[in-house]
């Protein structure tokens, strides 16, 4: 067990929005509408916290277009599924260190 | 930075809450095309019935076909698509199909009407109960098809079939879109 969470997955926000990305299947991506909605951030706040994700190798952003109108998908790198789930599992062991001591 | 235990679990508490609302809205997203799939096939089915009540054999096997062809195209479609997909949508269809005809060569006769509410019938059961893990929208779904269905059945049996192309069809497509929407 790691004595200290991922402090890239260590923020409320990021959390939530590793743990909307990790609830869909491999390879699959979220728009970022509904990951605005989702993970309950504004635009500015979501966008910064993806740069960040991304900018650590978790997160990985597509942009084009739908007709006229711009989309972004971010998704899951596969990097970024093993760091969420080794944080679960930080998380899990905390839960049972505490439950057995 | 170490957490307690109280930390943790709030943590995996909302972990679990957001990962449950994102499966959710991939599932209402990846299901929104086959409703309205289906829905266009109760559409043809039940108007080509309701014309043409000598050809609705004809009608029907032709429009499930065409579903089935669709569901498959569907499937092998999906962003996660596979040959995989397409054969494991194929098959469900298909065994409802079985299933249904089964049935009605176990209870055989049964009236066109009654023939006409059974699948949609089926169809809400299936879809609620599948809603118990899925979301609510699967459930609003089954249950309006299931009282629409009823409603028609009992009280406007002599075009139950129109009522059943533009409430059971156009519920259909809706509640796809919807989905989609989601």
């Amino acid at each position: 067990m790691t004595d200290q969470p991922d402090a890239i997955i260590h923020q409320p926000i990021r959390l939530k929005i590793m743990a909307a990305l990790k609830a869909l299947p491999d390879g699959e991506q979220l728009e970022f509408v509904k990951l605005k909605d989702i993970a309950g951030a504004t635009e500015g706040n979501l966008g910064a916290h993806i740069t960040t994700l991304e900018s650590a190798g978790y997160a990985s952003v597509a942009k084009d277009f739908v007709g006229k109108r711009p989309r972004t998908r971010v998704g899951l790198t596969r990097q970024g599924r093993r760091a969420f789930e080794d944080y679960v599992t930080y998380l899990k062991d905390i839960l049972n260190t505490g439950a057995s001591s | 930075m170490s957490l307690t235990p109280n930390e943790a679990a709030a943590a995996l508490r909302d972990i679990e809450t957001v990962g449950r609302r994102s499966g959710q809205a991939f599932g209402y997203r990846y299901s929104g095309p086959y409703f309205v799939t289906w829905g266009l096939v109760w559409v043809a089915g039940y108007t080509g019935t309701d014309l043409l009540p000598h050809y609705a054999g004809t009608i029907w096997i032709a429009s499930l076909i065409g579903g089935l062809i669709a569901t498959t195209l569907l499937g092998a479609r999906q962003p996660k698509g596979s040959r995989k997909n397409g054969i494991q949508a194929f098959g469900v269809v298909a065994i409802a199909f079985l299933f249904i005809m089964a049935t009605y060569a176990v209870m055989w006769p049964v009236s066109p009407a009654q023939q006409a509410a059974f699948v949609p019938l089926l169809a809400a059961a299936a879809y609620s109960g599948v809603g118990l893990w899925a979301g609510a929208r699967w459930i609003v779904a089954g249950v309006g098809i299931a009282v629409l269905t009823l409603a028609g059945f009992f009280l406007l049996q002599q075009h139950f079939s129109l009522y059943m192309a533009v409430v059971g069809g156009g519920g259909l497509i809706l509640a796809g879109l919807w989905m989609r929407s989601a």
